[in-house]
């Protein structure tokens, strides 16, 4: 039936031996590695819409036809509780725009536990497309003691079977040759002896099904009449249901209580297929009653002990935990810097003026806060890879089902939810390895309520700037205190969210936990690198996009418009304070002037800046070394003004002159900023952040970090004319922001609107990456919507609460 | 013989299902992961707190709620 199909479908192409094959089978059967054995690199990933699981499609030659090879997600079973399960039927059938419909299909069955394997085998079977088995983990079968006789399997069940090893790289060629062959010489559809009323059933419904077709735009075949009739639900259900209405799903159960007579369907359904599966077993397989344990019992014995299992846990979640927040720091630090030389030296070359802040301000920073994010991506990828690959992921949610499930989670939330401690983004693409589409949903909304590292600096600088110096108890630092607290908010919220998003639009009825245990295996460097390169790729490509559009348009917003009359009024300022001073002074460029004397004294100073600013270790230490070099520094100036006392005092002036000069530039970068449609924003919004205790500036760089939180840090550094350069650490800072006041003159800060923005940052989802991968993970715009409209209103609520609280009281 | 839920069998304990019962989509994923009447199943281990349950079944690990493995009647060898 299909043979015709793939030479008209391809018309066009110069090429007419073209096929399309998809791979079906159970997860953990060795799928992917047999995909990735056949394609190499030429391999992409598909988008199926409305659906948060996905394919790879890649391609590969055999002779002269290509093979273009569909990777479905691993099934144990097409029945469709979700969108995401109906894809692999979807797919097999080709009714999903943009991927090709499959002109066979490859069912990869491991050996070593075949029986399991077969179920969803005799499903695809049952569709009469030509199938080829590929019969992986031969070798472990073996070790436990199974003999497989493959010529018997293939005579059973009607189609050719290739013993494959893709990672040795056997049985690759064969399966494409076999591959081939098949094609041509299509084998028959799977018959399976249902009782002869529910056959009846299966026909009748696929009758109304079929006279449904015209409007659900495709004709239903006889295999998923099967499907509907047994699942009963579903999204295919829903869709019949909708195009059909009442009468339909009338008919529908009337047709589905005559099959089942009183009998559970599913359960006839598996025990149909299972009693054939036994049956054909009693043939093939071959199985040696051995006793003693196998090296997975042996490590899962200790693995999932009760005390040896917990500690091995806690000690892996902590190195984890560790990599992603403190490891990937080097690595952040130098895509920071490297990004921050390379806008100074793009800067440089540039004029002043909108193009060269939009380069440097908009496009290089932005593209830095889009690689900033990959350390921490990558480490726990290579974690989750590596853990996947062993088998251990599945244990780690056996340990912590108990825990999870209790917050209507499953265990497989807890590698994800943890790792959004350091960044939500790795978090929430982490949340990928929970099957159930409720539980991933759940997870990836809550991954932001997690404390990030990017909250902590906006928790440093208020915690240090307002919150004393002094010990709880005796011993408890109270800053520490405040800061363990922040961490708190968040998951004191988000435990609620996720009750109440299970109970509510989340529901399942169920969510079974039920979990295959693999055996363990030994991870493939060359598996773990692909999956790395993917995740990396895949977010760099796909969220980098969102990401560097946002911060080019807050770039804009804080940037324009542009008010000439003001520039002129600074640039007459800074001509004022020039006229004080002699040209030489005025005109003096270190870098341009590097021979000039004036230049030797500018060298001694940055000497000492270099020697002073990377100190580290003990405070008494770090003040002796500062004294050292600043003596240092002291007889350098003095041996040279000696020689050149005009000079120096030349420099002592131009010292003096630059001082005033970024003074004044720093004040235009506040006017501009607030002059700016961010600036004016912050002014629309100020009557809405009264009551939080804010001001209009703080209003705005809340506005301003929507890309990245710690981006308010910056904003406020500017609006208060210290420059953007600021950091949480910065004294300047720290004592602006303590002595900032408003109009009236009254403190600007206090205890309490420092914590207001801190609780304000812990609950917010000011960060655009985390949203952008949102709608990459959930693949569309609805969730990222909610998330922050749902967070903005919490966080809100919360700073408004907290401010008005410690107010009251005083703070 | 006795027949019990498989959630009250100990660890060590086997057994063959009698019935698979519980709400239609998870006795489905239950029939689907091998969990049928007259399958040989034996209980291998809690997780250490307490639920969920590891079994073997048709040669491999099935991890499983408690309450789920409620659904499950097991004839005790």
């Amino acid at each position: 039936m299909t043979e015709s199909s793939t030479s008209t479908r391809h018309e066009g192409h110069a090429r007419h031996d073209r096929h399309a094959i998809a791979l079906m089978g159970n997860p953990n059967t060795g799928k992917s590695s047999l995909f990735n054995a056949l394609t190499g690199a030429r391999q992409k990933i598909a988008n199926f819409p409305g659906v948060t699981v996905e394919a790879k499609i890649g391609t590969t030659r055999f002779e002269n036809s290509e093979l273009t090879i569909i990777d479905l997600p691993g099934t144990y079973s097409l029945a469709a509780r979700s969108p995401d399960e109906r894809v692999a039927t979807d797919a097999l059938l080709g009714r999903i725009d943009g991927t090709p419909k499959p002109d066979g299909v490859v069912i990869v069955l491991d050996a070593s536990s075949l029986d399991r394997n077969l179920y969803i085998g005799t499903q695809v079977l049952e569709f009469g497309l030509p199938a080829v088995v590929a019969l992986t983990m031969l070798d472990v079968a073996e070790s436990r003691g199974i003999k497989i006789d493959t010529e018997k399997l293939a005579r059973t069940l009607g189609v050719p079977v290739v013993v494959v090893n893709a990672p040795k790289g056997v049985g690759i060629e064969e399966l494409k040759s076999t591959l081939h062959r098949t094609l041509h010489h299509p084998g028959k559809r799977l018959e399976l002896s249902y009782p002869d009323d529910f056959k009846r059933g299966v026909d009748t419904l696929h009758a109304e099904l079929c006279d449904l077709g015209v409007k659900l735009g495709f004709t239903p075949t006889r295999p998923e009449a099967l499907r509907l009739l047994v699942d009963g639900a579903g999204p295919f259900f829903d869709e019949c249901e909708e195009v059909g209405g009442e009468e339909w799903t009338r008919k529908f159960f009337e047709i589905r209580d005559r099959a089942a007579a009183g009998r559970s369907l599913s359960m006839l359904e598996a025990q149909t297929r299972y009693g054939a599966i036994g049956h054909w077993m009693r043939e093939v397989k071959q199985a040696e009653a051995r006793e003693g344990r196998t090296r997975t019992d042996v490590v899962d014995g200790i693995l999932t002990h009760k005390l040896w299992g917990s500690l091995v846990f806690i000690v892996v979640m902590g190195l984890i935990f560790q990599s992603i927040y403190s490891w990937s720091g080097p690595l952040m630090d130098a895509i920071d810097g490297g990004f921050g030389a390379l806008g100074d030296w793009v800067g440089g070359m540039m004029g002043e003026g909108a193009l060269k802040s939009l380069v440097v301000d908009g496009v290089i920073a932005g593209v830095g806060g889009v690689l900033i994010f990959l350390p921490q991506i990558l480490i726990l990828f290579l974690f989750i890879a590596i853990l996947e690959d062993l088998g251990y992921m599945s244990r780690a949610a056996f340990l912590m089902d108990r825990l999870m499930s209790r917050f209507g989670l499953s265990g497989k939330a807890f590698i994800p939810l943890l790792s959004s401690f350091a960044c939500n983004i790795p978090g929430i693409m982490g949340a990928r390895v929970i099957e159930d589409r409720n539980t991933r949903l759940t997870t990836i909304f809550l991954a932001p309520f997690m404390s990030c590292s990017a909250r902590l600096p906006v928790y440093t600088l208020f915690i240090a700037a307002f919150v004393p110096q002094m010990k709880l108890l005796g011993f408890l630092e109270l800053q520490g205190v405040v800061l363990f607290a922040m961490y708190w908010v968040g998951v004191l919220f988000a435990i609620p969210t996720a009750l109440v998003l299970k109970k509510g639009i989340l529901k399942s009825k169920v969510t079974p936990f039920l979990l295959e245990l693999p055996s363990y295996k030994m991870p493939r460097p060359r598996a773990v690198g692909r999956v790395l390169w993917e995740r990396g790729g895949s977010f760099v490509r796909r969220a980098g996009t969102i990401i560097l559009a946002v911060s080019v348009l807050v770039w804009a917003a804080g940037y324009f418009p542009r008010s000439a009359e003001l520039d002129e009024r600074y640039d007459a300022e800074i001509a004022a304070a020039e006229g004080a001073f002699s040209e030489v002074v005025v005109s003096f460029d270190p870098e341009a002037d590097s021979e000039s004397t004036l230049a030797q004294f500018k060298a001694i100073d940055d000497a000492h800046e270099e020697r002073t600013s990377e100190l580290e270790g003990e405070e008494t230490e770090v003040e002796t070394a500062t004294a050292e070099s600043d003596k240092q520094r002291e007889a350098e100036i003095a041996e040279l003004a000696t020689k050149h006392p005009a000079a120096f005092t030349d420099y002592e002036n131009w010292q003096k002159l630059e001082e005033q000069r970024s003074e004044i530039e720093n004040r235009r970068a506040g006017e501009h900023l607030e002059n700016s449609i961010l600036g004016r924003m912050g002014h629309v919004i100020e009557p809405a952040v009264e009551p939080l205790g804010w001001d209009w500036r703080i209003g705005m760089a809340a506005i301003a970090s929507f890309p990245a939180r710690e981006v308010i840090v910056a904003t406020l550094g500017t609006i208060f004319n210290l420059g953007g350069d600021q950091d949480e650490e910065s004294q300047t800072l720290r004592e602006v922001v303590q002595n900032a006041t408003r109009p009236d003159g009254s403190k600007l800060f206090s205890l309490a609107t420092g914590l207001s923005i801190m609780v304000f940052f812990a609950l917010c989802a000011q960060c655009a990456a985390t949203l952008a991968v949102m709608r990459r993970e959930t693949n569309s715009w609805k969730w990222p919507i909610a998330s922050f409209l749902y967070m903005t209103t919490l966080a809100y609520l919360a700073a408004l609460v907290t401010f008005q609280v410690a107010h009251a009281l005083g703070a | 013989m006795s027949s019990q839920t498989l959630d009250k069998l100990p660890v060590g304990a086997s057994g063959t299902v009698l019935d698979v019962a519980g709400e239609p989509a998870l006795q489905q994923r239950l029939l689907e992961m091998g969990v049928l009447p007259g399958v040989e199943i034996k209980v291998v281990r809690f997780a250490p707190l307490g639920d969920p349950m590891e079994i073997k079944v048709m040669g491999y690990s099935l991890s499983l709620r408690k309450a789920e493995a409620a659904h499950v009647t097991v004839e005790r060898a």
